[in-house]
């Protein structure tokens, strides 16, 4: 028996705002596209990040092909930063671009300014304009989720991760006024991606337990995440990797709509340590389960993270891009799968 | 010899497991007031003072060699014990690095001028696609206070500027770091390529970062895995015995 009775768009919205949904989605806030879907649709990495037609054509593969319930066109973390200025290293098509963080562009808050082009640059109207085109061709029936990245995750491409840790100790209050001025290019590009058509955006802000304390978030994050959250007038998924059991009492704090949570942390403590206070997103493993396993190790993961009561279903982060079709299709099958069981 | 500094004291109570307390303790028991004072310097992340005592100690008459052991390498074993147990977390490694390195810049001149047998060659590298080298370069710092020769290939490193580097720098380790996960799969494609090369065996390959675990080292088929910088120095070791023991048979 299908569990399928509302369509792709309301059943993330409803499970975001925490309404009744017929099954929990398949949704992605970071990437799913692999190189067998950039093969299949002969759009490929990095084109797919810079011209709007091809990232929107890759994006849609994650709901025409794998059947997740939402589509993110926004693949990577570095639109913004070359939009910047920041050095780039594009990579092929089988590797992620990356910001040359070793190569920082400014060293103080005093450098931070916005570019007059930031909003026309060709690596964020890609992301803008692909929204468009998805609007266009899903509005209806799908969750388009946009992306715009949080202060601490451009600090450490604008400064370089070292410098920007280091001067956390050194002068933290010269770092807030940093994480404050930073915010303003994660509000534009964000109000942008909604009047483009964005029904959720992810903010992934990598202030993780394998840099920093939980105490960091609470210190230097967390009201300015409420702030977004006050802000940004779509659902909002906080995006951190790696350790944050420690954190997320706080982050439940936040007042976003979701968190988006890695393997590292189980499920069930992870909903213990939210304790309601926001829905979580998760948290199938990359590097082992996908990219090494195969389905049945999928699935399995997918029902733990269901019995233990997370509310939407995704890889923890963006795939390993050599990732098995066959691992990713089943998901959504799993969580259906699931869903049914639970109602027979 | 107790330890007669107070906070250094304070910063031994963290050291819980049996097997470190007695091995910390043994370093701390030949460390006079001296020497403790620059290891607490050195935790707190005091990199000025670090400096300041450093060179002080070598005025003093302090060799070297009972600086490094004594003083700067007490003091980044229990940074190691602090940031396995999640007492402190990488800015506050880094501070204490950055004294580290204070201390080193005395040091290193006089350590490379005298000639002495290192205990082994290794290659450190991030793997490709990842340009995150905070880890690494706290893995090299303390592979180098340790007394290993470590060339470094950065950041980006592709399977091929490893297997270059086997061959310029015969190293009896190579290391390879990551920190995101969508770049892990590079350090089983590297160990791939020197499967492919023929030269597998002739070096052992250790695997670590952030988002590593034994498991996934195990699945790629490394040799070794780290979970942090200090206990990278005893892989290196174990992997250096392993390699001498293979090729004896």
């Amino acid at each position: 028996m299908t569990t399928n009775q509302m369509n792709s768009k309301t059943r993330v919205l409803n499970a975001l705002n925490g309404l009744p949904v017929d099954r929990p989605p398949a949704c992605n806030p970071t990437n799913v596209a692999s190189v067998e879907l950039m093969d299949l649709v002969d759009s490929h990495f990095p084109e797919a990040h810079r011209n709007p037609e091809l990232n929107a054509k890759l994006a849609a593969t994650g709901y025409t092909e794998l059947g997740f319930d939402s589509i993110a066109p926004y693949f990577s973390i570095i639109q913004e930063s070359s939009a910047i200025g920041c050095e780039m290293q594009w990579e092929q098509k089988d590797n992620w671009p990356t910001v040359r963080m070793t190569k920082p562009i400014w060293k103080s808050s005093s450098d931070v300014s916005i570019p007059e082009d930031f909003l026309t640059h060709k690596d964020t109207r890609a992301i803008i304009d692909s929204i468009k085109l998805l609007k266009q061709e899903f509005g209806d029936e799908v969750a388009i989720v946009g992306k715009t990245m949080g202060p601490w995750t451009l600090a450490y491409h604008v400064f370089g991760v070292e410098p920007f840790l280091l001067g956390t100790v050194d002068d933290p209050a010269e770092i807030m006024k940093s994480l404050r001025k930073l915010m303003e290019f994660t509000i534009l590009f964000g109000e942008a991606q909604i009047e483009a058509g964005a029904d959720v955006l992810t903010v992934p802000d990598h202030a993780t337990g394998d840099l920093v304390s939980g105490e960091y978030y609470r210190r230097f994050l967390l009201e300015i995440h409420q702030e977004l959250e006050e802000i940004l007038p779509v659902p909002l998924i906080l995006h951190i990797c790696g350790n944050t059991v420690d954190r997320m009492p706080y982050i439940a704090q936040t007042g976003m709509a979701a968190f988006h949570f890695d393997s590292k942390n189980d499920p069930q403590e992870a909903m213990e340590a939210v304790d309601g206070g926001i829905k979580l997103v998760g948290n199938i493993n990359n590097p082992t389960t996908l990219y090494s396993r195969g389905p049945a190790e999928v699935r399995k993961e997918v029902y733990k993270a269901l019995d233990a009561g997370v509310q939407l279903i995704a890889p923890e982060c963006a795939i390993p891009l050599k990732t098995k079709l066959e691992n990713l299709l089943e998901i959504p099958i799993a969580i259906e799968d699931w869903s049914a069981e639970r109602n027979n | 010899m107790a330890i007669k500094n107070k906070g250094l004291a304070l910063e031994f109570e963290y050291v819980t497991r049996p097997g470190e307390q007695k091995h910390i303790g043994e370093g701390l028991d030949q460390a006079d007031e001296c020497m403790q004072e620059i290891a607490y310097q050195l935790i707190i992340g005091a990199h000025t003072e670090v400096g300041r005592l450093t060179k002080n100690a070598l005025d003093d008459g302090y060799t070297a060699n009972h600086i490094l052991d004594n003083g700067l390498l007490n003091g980044m074993a229990i940074v190691g014990v602090k940031f396995r147990d999640n007492v402190i977390f990488v800015p506050e490694v880094l501070i204490s690095a950055r004294a580290m390195k204070a201390g080193m810049a005395f040091l290193e001149p006089i350590l490379s001028a005298s000639g002495i047998e290192p205990l082994g060659i290794v290659v450190m590298g991030t793997v490709k696609g990842d340009l995150h080298d905070i880890g690494k370069n706290l893995c090299i710092m303390m592979l180098r206070g340790a007394g290993f020769v470590v060339h470094d290939l950065g950041v980006d490193t592709s399977a091929e500027e490893f297997s270059d580097a086997f061959e310029e720098h015969s190293p009896q380790v190579i290391g390879m770091s990551a920190l995101l996960t969508t770049t892990m799969p590079n350090m089983g494609r590297t160990i791939s390529s020197f499967e492919d090369l023929g030269i597998r065996d002739e070096v052992r390959l250790m695997v670590g970062g952030a988002p590593v675990t034994q498991e996934f080292a195990d699945e790629m088929g490394a040799d070794g895995y780290g979970e942090n910088a200090v206990d990278c120095v005893d892989v290196t070791k174990n992997l250096i015995k392993m390699l001498e023991e293979l090729k004896a048979s």
